[in-house]
């Protein structure tokens, strides 16, 4: 499969980057890693005027502390953001789910901007313009129904990031860059729930920072897959733990995390958020593995994960 | 061993690694020639649809095509591996049966130009109801996908042998059991490519084939071309595994673009397109009744074994029966029927597959231990009792001569103390082995031989001519080791001409598992010739009789004074002033019955010989999730003598994960008529870092007619490794499968309901 045209920049700052995107009134996409990217684009789902690398944008790239927060650049890699060592030591359920992700050779090429903002998927989506077409556009692709589930007001496409999930269980925030200025907002805050355009991110806005709180935490990432060596989640729930409380997000279930506090941990609110998990997932028939067994998945997930940092403290 | 060889049964580096490794061997898609051109193929969107009219008229006027075709170019030809299966035109013109099937192509100058063409070519299909299910497929008023099909049922296969329902009544314990398995995907590295150059007359091609004779044969039909000008060329292959043997709609594509533009043409397939439109792995559905004597003897085996054969019949015969043949060559069924249905469907074309058969095969063997467990009987005891031995015949009236069955058993219970293990199961562990045979080769008429030249050059240096083809599991390596052990010649030193129709002689190609048997067997013989010639001049040089001239390291010598020698190069001079080159043939036929019929004659001799081996995997389960995994996995295998024991244990390693691991993890999905995971991500093909520990066994059963009493190098790990992972799970849960992949949703679902034992 060949890639459609498109015009390819690279710049050298973040400033510049949204100039670009300006200048091609919004028909531009920004790459990273082109991880996500670049697959989306050879299989005609995305069809932008210009490509805007990011690679070259320098302070993109660093891993800083300010002020008891880590700040970490949107191009750092998944590899070397899971190298890092107060990663390790500070948030083990963001290592887990940073060493969870894809394969080494990805987490080498991916970053964790991208990662965070890559798109939604579905088994009826990631596929070929010829196939898409004998199958019938769905609503992510502009069509007027969903191919998965019948009279469907909505598109359950999963958000399949490793790695989001695990940092809102860390309280992170991103930095966001655009047009109007810049912004710093909860990472649980991006996501609109609407599969078809899963982030509230304005167009033409750079990510440019994660922070997270720097704390140590105990933590946890559970992730259910059918292949080890490389697999999206078909679901996954992270778990991080300081002083008593606890943060626990399911992800690969539908377009957006979902993020529960537990005030104080005991046996019963074990159970609680597990039984609460279970009852807002709604996984529908888009991946390899069948939606009921994804759901009973979610409460099974919480529950281990939970365990599993009372026990070891997530190492 | 036998330790008075030099080469052979050595651990060489293959002749082909050094290129592979530094990626210097070249594919068919890595091949430019001059002025050559890309085709495209427009696919139906379809699963069954009437074909009104294709219009390529607008598509001819894109700047930059240069040729644009469709079925109403080619010649009428519906192609069929025998006689009464011809129904595949590879370009219809009467209606499309699946979604993604050739439909028109283009040729042009780029890529983007080709696929701009495509869009401008206009289809007018009127829609046709279809049917994706077998079961329904097979129901009056089902829609008709060939109009010769009553209730679309392709093939029949039906094999009666003794007094089933009598044994049944008589026996000790009788089940009955369904088991299911979605179709794989051969998931090769190379996906599907075609070059075709006309030119003169001649047709070129170069592809990725498992027989370039049958080859070139099926296209010379399908362009009505004289077979002298239709010359299939050596390349490498970049994986067959069963999907390569048979001529390919883009074969045809490319050729007749090539021929209307006169020009190269290069067709790649991409990913998506190699699952959804070259040939993929039938579903099956087994059932499954065995009968047992009190002490674990079988006596009865009845089948009913449903396969979903897609929209045409490929090699639909043999396919109905190969599971049922590597089972019944494995062991004693005084009394069986088999009732085999190959159905057409409204989905992709599919093949024979290496690893074809796994839920008739892994229920066969899930079942018996199951049986056993009732009547105390272990399964490694059981599969002793019930397995052939050497001498005895199947219950096709095929003969085994050599036969290490019973020592693969033994060695791989041995080494992983299986009986303990098996007794001592828990939840969430589990031990399992499974037992297949294969045959080495099977009838293909005057196609079953295979033949090599072989001539020595001036310098000493080799040149072996044959027909035989490498797909990637060492294939040339193997026949230059043999080349090298005969006359003493290096390796290095030895050049390989093969798999070009033009110049080499009719071989089975390499998926009947021929390739050693037959294959090595060909060349060996023609070395032998050709040293005969050499130890004729070197005894008359060196005055002592011919029987006391070895040949090693580039030298005659004689053996019991090993200082009195001459160099191997010195005689072929010789033998150049003497006008007499020395140049040999040799020629190998198996021992196969030749009446045999898949479908009107199932018995009588199916092959030369037959490999054996025993599978045991370890599994543990996630009690939670259902999630299998497979820490340690061991494979004995009878591979009759190993030409290089480094190769052999590699294509075991390979059928491990690509039939034990698969067991867990592969299997295509439909929505319908449409594959939803026609990539590697969603179908999940184990991936290095998947590999359990592996201990592969290699046993030495010298079989009497093959070459230094080789047989195949590992198809039964292929065939059995499934059976060892699904044993293993049932070992574990108490329960058998009800269908493969063993995802973790269906094993959940093992332990929260288990099977009921019947009586
Ligand atoms: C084979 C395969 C397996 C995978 N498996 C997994 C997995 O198991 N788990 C998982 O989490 N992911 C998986 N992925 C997704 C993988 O793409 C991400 O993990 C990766 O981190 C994305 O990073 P990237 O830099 O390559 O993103 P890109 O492809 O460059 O970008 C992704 C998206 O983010 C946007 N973007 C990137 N950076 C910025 C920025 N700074 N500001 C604004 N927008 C930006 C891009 O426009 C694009 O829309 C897999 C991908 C592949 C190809
Ligand atoms: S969930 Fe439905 S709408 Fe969303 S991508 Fe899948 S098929 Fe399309």
């Amino acid at each position: 499969m060949i890639l459609p045209q498109f015009e390819y920049h690279k710049v050298q700052s973040v400033a510049g980057a949204i100039a670009l995107y300006r200048k091609y009134k919004g028909k531009a996409r920004y790459c990273a890693g082109g991880t996500d990217l670049i697959p989306l684009l050879k299989q005609r789902l995305s069809a932008p005027a210009a490509v805007i690398d990011l690679k070259g944008i320098d302070e993109l790239k660093t891993i800083t502390r300010r002020k008891g927060v880590l700040i970490i650049g949107a191009n750092v890699t998944l590899f070397d953001l899971k190298n890092d060592p107060i990663v390790r030591e500070h948030f083990p359920a963001l290592f887990q789910s940073l060493d969870a992700t894809s394969c080494e050779t990805l987490q080498m090429r991916g970053t964790i901007g991208g990662n965070i903002l890559q798109d939604t998927r579905c088994i009826q989506y990631n596929k070929s313009l010829e196939w898409r077409t004998s199958r019938g556009f769905c609503f992510k692709m502009g069509g007027k129904a969903c191919n998965v589930v019948l009279n469907a007001q909505a598109c359950f496409s999963n958000y399949c990031s490793d790695n989001a999930p695990a940092l809102i269980t860390l309280s992170a925030k991103v930095r966001l860059k655009g047009l109007k200025g810049e912004r710093t907002v909860d990472l649980e805050k991006i996501f609109s729930g609407n599969g078809k355009a899963p982030f509230t991110v304005e167009p033409g806005e750079v990510l440019t920072a994660i922070l997270i709180p720097l704390k140590k935490t105990e933590g946890v990432y559970e992730k259910l897959r059918v292949r080890d060596s490389m697999d999206y989640p078909l679901v996954d729930a992270a778990v991080s733990m300081a002083g008593g409380k606890a943060r626990v997000c399911i992800g690969g279930i539908g377009p957006a995390p979902r993020l529960y506090v537990i005030k104080n941990m005991d046996e019963n609110t074990i159970r609680d958020t597990a039984d609460k998990a279970y009852a807002d997932a709604k996984p529908v028939a888009n991946t390899t593995i069948s939606a009921a067994y994804r759901k009973k998945m979610v409460s099974t997930l919480v529950k281990r994960a939970i365990k599993r940092v009372l026990k070891e403290g997530g190492r | 061993m036998n330790t008075d060889l030099n080469i052979v049964g050595k651990r060489v580096v293959r002749s082909d690694s050094l290129a592979k490794v530094t990626g210097e061997a070249r594919y068919t898609a890595d091949l430019r020639l001059p002025n050559m051109l890309v085709g495209k193929v427009l696919r139906s969107p379809y699963p069954h649809a009437r074909i009104v009219r294709i219009d390529l008229t607008r598509a001819l006027k894109v700047p930059g095509v240069k040729a644009a075709v469709s079925g109403f170019d080619a010649y009428g030809i519906k192609w069929g591996v025998f006689r009464y299966t011809q129904d595949h035109a590879m370009l219809p013109t009467d209606k499309v049966r699946y979604i993604g099937e050739d439909v028109a192509a283009v040729a042009a100058i780029d890529e983007e130009t080709a696929l701009e063409a495509l869009s401008h070519i206009k289809v007018d299909y009127e829609t046709l109801p279809a049917v994706f299910d077998p079961i329904e497929s097979m129901k009056d008023g089902a829609p008709q996908i060939h109009d010769e099909h009553k209730n679309n049922i392709n093939i029949h296969v039906h094999i009666d042998v003794g007094e089933v329902d009598k044994a049944m009544r008589e026996a000790f314990i009788v089940r009955e059991d369904t088991f299911k398995a979605a179709g794989e995907a051969y998931a090769m590295m190379e996906p599907y490519a075609v070059v075709a150059s006309y030119k003169n007359g001649f047709l070129d091609l170069w592809m990725p084939n498992a027989g370039p004779h049958v080859r070139a044969k099926a296209l010379s039909n399908l362009l009505k071309m004289p077979l002298n000008k239709v010359r299939v060329r050596h390349i490498n292959s970049g994986g067959a595994f069963g999907g390569r043997s048979e001529v390919a709609p883009a074969d045809l594509v490319a050729s007749l673009l090539s021929i209307k533009a006169g020009r190269p043409v290069k067709l790649v397939l991409s990913r998506e397109e190699n699952a959804t439109s070259s040939r993929q792995i039938h579903d099956i559905i087994a059932t499954i009744k065995t009968g047992m004597k009190k002490d674990g003897t079988i006596v009865a085996k009845d089948y009913k074994v449903i396969y979903n054969g897609g929209a045409y019949s490929s090699t639909g015969p043999i396919a109905t029966s190969i599971p049922f043949y590597v089972y019944e060559e494995c062991y004693r069924f005084p009394n069986v029927r088999y009732n085999g249905y190959r159905v057409f469907t409204n989905k992709g074309i599919r093949g024979m597959y290496g690893c074809h058969g796994r839920a008739f095969l892994a229920g066969n063997e899930a079942q018996m231990d199951l049986m056993a467990r009732e009547l105390g009987i272990d399964p490694a005891e059981i599969r002793l009792k019930n397995g052939l031995t050497p001498g005895e015949v199947t219950a096709t009236k095929s003969k085994i001569t050599s036969c290490g069955l019973k020592e693969t058993i033994e060695t791989a219970s041995e080494r992983t103390d299986f009986k303990k293990q098996w007794a001592k199961r828990s939840r969430n562990k589990g031990i399992g082995m499974g037992c297949v045979a294969i045959m080495c080769g099977f009838p293909m008429g005057f196609r079953s031989g295979s033949s090599c030249y072989v001539k020595i050059n001036d310098d000493g240096q080799v040149t072996i001519v044959t027909g035989l083809v490498d797909n990637g599991q060492g294939n040339e390596s193997m026949v230059i080791q043999v080349a090298s052990e005969v006359l003493g010649i290096p390796m290095g030193d030895i050049n390989l001409v093969c798999a070009d129709t033009e110049v080499t002689n009719l071989d089975p190609g390499s998926y009947s598992q021929a390739a050693a048997f037959v294959g090595a067997n060909a060349v060996k013989v023609a070395c032998e010739n050709a040293r005969k010639r050499i130890v004729a001049i070197a005894a008359e040089k060196l005055g002592v009789a011919e029987t006391d001239i070895g040949l090693k390291d580039r030298m005659a010598y004689v053996v019991k004074e090993p200082d009195k020698k001459m160099p191997i190069s010195w005689v072929v001079r010789e033998a150049f002033f003497r006008g007499d080159p020395i140049v040999a043939t040799g020629s190998f036929f198996p021992n196969i019955d030749f009446e045999r019929e898949w479908v009107s004659r199932p018995w009588g001799q199916m092959a030369g010989t037959f490999s054996f081996g025993t599978s045991v995997a370890e599994v543990t389960i996630d009690p939670e999730t259902g999630k299998v995994t497979i820490p340690r996995f061991t494979a004995a295998h009878d591979c009759g003598c190993p030409i290089n024991p480094m190769a052999v244990e590699g294509q075991m390693e390979g059928s491990i994960l690509q039939a034990g691991v698969a067991t867990i993890t592969e299997g295509n999905l439909w929505d319908k008529g449409h594959l939803l995971n026609p990539d590697l991500l969603e179908y999940k093909v184990p991936l290095a870092c998947d590999m359990p520990e592996m201990d592969t066994i290699i046993v030495s059963s010298r079989d009497p007619a093959g070459p230094f009493g080789a047989k195949e190098g590992g198809l039964t790990v292929r065939m059995n490794a499934y059976s060892a992972v699904a044993c293993a799970v049932a070992n574990a849960t108490g329960a058998l499968f009800e269908e493969l992949p063993l995802t973790p949703d269906r094993v959940l679902k093992i332990m929260e309901t288990k099977k009921g034992v019947k009586k």
